[in-house]
């Protein structure tokens, strides 16, 4: 009985001791020691999808800024059906031959429904301006995951759709990729280590005879997340986000672009408060923009959005309001 | 002492409209006299001291709660406004303004370029002299001034000061105020002058008439106006030989809501625009809709989050046109 309770306290080597007395009533104790955490190399967490590398970054730093009056209202029908209704009012830049910005008003209505069920998503979008969007994710296997995405115009050859198959491994994921105007692509990522993942995609191009190749790296802890992509396209992308505390998370982002010789860097902030949600950006180019969301009642969000372009003189300022879930 | 009781609490409509009036006694010598409180009450109607009618609202001011309630300063864009007492009597304000301007074009198309300015103003206010300033940074200044002279006698400046040449304008103002009577002369640059009169006719009815004369091409025009108020509502109907005649009439349905509606035809371009607006002013913010005989639809608010700050929503959507303007901003200070 009296070794029992010093066997229980002793930190456990390795291989286990065969637990006596009270031990065995008692869950093994593992690591909360100030020992270093012995790693299970053969039990890697699964990293994220490759697409989702630089999420976090994204989710901070770009924002859906807008320019005019933005309307959604999302109705639940039942639990997995829902209807959406968008209204946009606003200005639209026109491309221009001088360096002047022009505007134009716009406006479209965009009529949504979303099947959510736990294996099958159906999203389809419909614009007024003729364009279709469609999303399908379909759970095949437990691990082998199918996703559809179109966007059908009235113009003659815009339309695109894409096929992706997802699999998800033990400790890594690989996706392949069939689109039309003959697009073939794939990527790989592995996790290395439990902070650290490397990946790679490669892409071929049927029409153009063009083919590429890229590798991108994540390594994130609890409290921040840095990734760095490169690719034979030249272009170099790297960012860092880091979490302040729960409410507060920094984040910034560098890209390069070997062939057009352009280098963007953005710093952000993301402020994730009860009420609201505001992010804030800056820019080399000398673009500042934030765009706020504040909840005011249960199922109603305002929304303000900003952006000065102090560069080319451009400003876009709108705000809106979403309703339902 | 019985009697005294008798004669304070008898009926008195025969002593209050009787025009000579009785020797009170007893203890109606003790009580103030009752003159038109009792007029109301007993549903007699009441007589109207056609002496002694009420002063008008001065001229370009006839149709104020119309243009209130359905002409706000709509704006596209984002609009920030501080105001800054620096002590009672003077004030500064700092305001910007970023957003879309439309740019006149040729085809029936709209296209909007960004622009940008910065205003500063400083303001004087004085019971006796007000002088108020602003500049923009794209070079214009403007400035007001207005000075009682007299009890009755009032002169107002008005200048607008440009960089581009011949587009400076001024104007001088002279308004003398009588017992039941306005009347206005003005002198502006160009050669411009101007008179109007306006007179109360009954408590409720004003009429009044403007002239003016411009003095480079030689154009004289003469026009008419008339007002009408009670408690709840109001009437205006204006006419001029540049031929625009313009009606308007407002509703106070409550203390907080009150509706507009306006009608203005011109007969030299065959224009006509009928509007229709409503106006709700609630404890913590004004909300202002308007609906147009062109297909415009505008609305504005204006809501106070704190003391002294107010967020301001504009949004004007014209249909015919399919032109969008939709704008918010921020007043910060008194």
């Amino acid at each position: 009985m009296g070794s029992s309770v010093s066997h229980a306290a002793a930190p456990p080597p390795p291989p286990s001791p065969p637990a006596v007395g009270l031990a065995v009533a008692l869950p093994p104790k593992q690591d909360e020691k100030a020992e270093p955490k012995n790693v299970d190399w053969l039990n890697l967490p699964c990293p994220v999808p490759f697409e989702e590398i630089q999420r976090e970054a994204l989710m901070s730093l770009k924002p859906e800024l807008f320019e005019g009056l933005r309307f959604d209202f999302t109705k639940g029908l039942n639990q997995r059906f829902s209807l959406s209704h968008s209204i946009f009012m606003g200005s639209m830049e026109v491309p221009s031959q001088s360096s002047d910005t022009f505007k134009v008003p716009t406006a479209h209505y965009e009529f949504g429904a979303n099947f959510l069920d736990p294996k099958l998503m159906l999203v389809g979008r419909v614009l007024t301006d003729g364009r279709l969007n469609a999303r399908v994710k379909c759970d095949l296997t437990d691990n082998l995951t199918l996703k559809i995405n179109a966007q059908l115009t009235n113009e003659p050859h815009f339309s695109q759709g894409m096929f992706n198959f997802d699999y998800k491994g033990t400790d890594y994921r690989t996706q392949f990729q069939i689109g039309n105007n003959a697009f073939y692509g794939a990527n790989y990522i592995q996790s290395i280590s439990p902070h650290l993942s490397l990946g790679t995609e490669i892409f071929w191009l049927g029409h153009q005879r063009k083919s590429g190749i890229g590798f991108a790296a994540r390594y994130n802890t609890d409290k921040m997340v840095a990734t760095g992509q490169v690719a034979s396209t030249g272009i170099v992308a790297l960012s860092y986000v880091q979490k302040i505390s729960e409410k507060v998370s920094l984040a910034s982002d560098f890209m390069y672009n070997h062939l057009t010789q352009d280098v963007t860097s953005s710093f952000g902030y993301d402020y994730i408060l009860r009420q609201c949600r505001l992010r804030g950006k800056l820019d080399s180019n000398g673009v500042v923009a934030a765009f706020l969301e504040e909840r005011l009642n249960m199922g109603v969000n305002f929304i303000l959005s900003a952006e000065v372009d102090h560069r080319k003189k451009d400003y876009k300022f709108g705000f809106g309001m979403t309703v339902g879930e």
